[in-house]
């Protein structure tokens, strides 16, 4: 399952799941997006006759949760990319952007997980992906709130990885860079953004793509000894 | 649809690919698409590993990649410029070679620091210095350098290799940052025990030892292959956004150590 799969990561990451032979349960909260995620899949047929589904779940919203975590199949993987991002000077934070932030940020993946696991929807050995951030640890102005959201969800997951260890099921993270997606455009010019990317020593912004190369990787048995594990993927910036 | 994480076309250096976690990174590669430049101290190791990647091409017709065999004794800087001299161009290199080493820090003197040092961080300096120099690194290229998790998962008697492979991470970045310009990454793997021969040199440890340690580990001790699957996705198109960067492969043993 893909969470985030109508646009940026968590788009790309179903069609690279789908495309290494995958079943893929897309996620997200936009159905007409969902179903454009799925027609791009379309095309890429599994052999088993079965089929990608889309089931839309707004994850913020404990009935809608639920009723995801009991429709989904049992689940060889999961990749938990649905987040938004915000730009609010700590000055100015109230309680409702805290709410704003933490409720999809940190508080629906934590959520759908335990959903998941109470509906044993996660089968032995599975692999378990969160799309946290490297804003965890590099500051931007007005990006605390964000940053403290993903932040929680790398300390989050190393629990859940030393918890689910037993029945091998692993848990890790991808802390990205900036990456060209509608989540950057939050606070920021498409022109800004491009001449600021030249300042990666890559000379870019991550594309979807990039991230999920790595979201295959740790979801395949190629990583089967990697569990507690957190990858930066940066084009090499130590600033956001 | 080419699938991004195959070495097809690419030429890639392994050194320590007579045993262990080198050798199984050599065959991976080669079963890959690369072309492989295999390295190591004991020619006839090396050849044996060439010999398990000829046997596979046997059975895959589809290979077009060439796989050569130099050996070389990395400490000495005549060796590395021999090596680097007879080397093609490369698209990837994974430096492998070390050794590991189990002094307690008491019992510590300036020759054990020396051999583990010039093994494991001076010649995988040099050998990166030798090849920029001799432009054998391609645009483009992927530097992968082996390191460890006892960088930060300190264990009794490692101080030395901790201290030869912290130095390695360090490096990583600085050749990281120096080589974006020309699309060269580098990043570094961090493994925690991976079952191979460096386990039997550590002979202050006995098999109860062993098997107490593995104990630690809820998803056991590694395999080779494991490193070498994360050593090919570094070494693909599928990481070109990765630079700078760790992975870290313990089986979980940070989790609950």
């Amino acid at each position: 399952m893909v969470t985030g799969a109508s646009s940026g990561i968590g788009k790309a990451t179903a069609i690279a799941c789908a495309e290494q032979g995958a079943r893929v349960v897309i996620n997200g909260r936009n159905v007409a997006r969902l179903n454009e995620t799925l027609r791009t899949i379309g095309d890429l047929k599994l052999d088993n006759g079965e089929s990608h589904i889309v089931i839309p779940a707004d994850l913020t919203i404990v009935e809608q949760r639920q009723a995801l975590a009991e429709q989904v199949p049992e689940l060889d993987g999961v990749v938990q990319c649905a987040g938004i991002g915000n730009r609010t000077l700590c000055k100015m934070i109230g309680e409702e952007d805290v709410r704003e932030v933490m409720s999809p940020n940190m508080e629906a993946p934590i959520l759908l997980q335990s959903g998941l696991l109470q509906a044993k929807k996660i089968k032995k050995g599975a692999s378990i992906v969160f799309v946290a951030s490297a804003a965890a640890t590099m500051p931007a102005m007005g990006n605390a709130l964000y940053s403290a959201s993903k932040g929680a969800i790398l300390s989050y997951a190393r629990c859940l990885a030393l918890e689910l260890a037993s029945r091998k099921i692993r848990v890790n993270c991808i802390s990205p860079a900036m990456v060209w997606t509608n989540l950057a455009l939050v606070g920021a010019t498409e022109e800004q953004l491009r001449e600021a990317e030249q300042n990666y020593p890559l000379k870019r912004y991550g594309q979807p793509a990039d991230v999920a190369n790595l979201a295959v990787y740790m979801l395949s048995e190629a990583a089967r000894w990697m569990t507690g594990s957190n990858v930066e993927i940066t084009g090499g910036t130590s600033k956001l | 649809m080419k699938n991004p994480f195959s070495l097809e076309g690419k030429a890639i250096l392994v050194t320590g690919a007579s045993s262990g976690i080198g050798k199984a990174t050599a065959i991976a590669c080669a079963e890959a698409g690369a072309s492989v430049v295999l390295t190591g101290r004991n020619l006839s190791r090396l050849e044996e590993t060439l010999k398990q990647i000829e046997d596979l091409r046997l059975k895959n017709e589809d290979f077009k990649s060439e796989h050569v065999v130099i050996a070389a004794e990395l400490c000495e800087q005549e060796e590395i410029n021999r090596l680097v001299d007879a080397m093609p161009e490369l698209d990837g290199a994974f430096l492998c070679a070390g050794v590991s080493d189990t002094t307690p820090v008491k019992y510590m003197n300036s020759e054990a620091i020396e051999r583990v040092l010039s093994i494991n961080l001076e010649a995988p300096m040099l050998l990166t210095q030798r090849m920029l120099l001799k432009k054998k690194i391609k645009k483009g290229a992927s530097l992968v350098y082996m390191s460890s998790m006892g960088v930060e998962q300190v264990t009794p008697g490692l101080g030395i290799y901790a201290a030869s492979k912290s130095g390695l991470n360090a490096f990583m970045r600085a050749v990281a940052t120096e080589q974006a310009s020309r699309m060269v990454r580098a990043n570094a793997i961090m493994a925690g025990m991976v079952k191979t021969e460096l386990i039997d040199t550590l002979s202050q440890l006995s098999e109860e030892d062993i098997k107490r340690d593995e104990a630690k580990y809820p998803l056991g001790y590694g395999k080779p292959e494991d490193v070498a699957n994360a050593v090919i996705y570094l070494l693909s198109d599928a990481s070109a956004w990765m630079t700078g960067g760790v992975i870290k492969l313990d089986g979980g043993s940070s989790l609950i150590n």
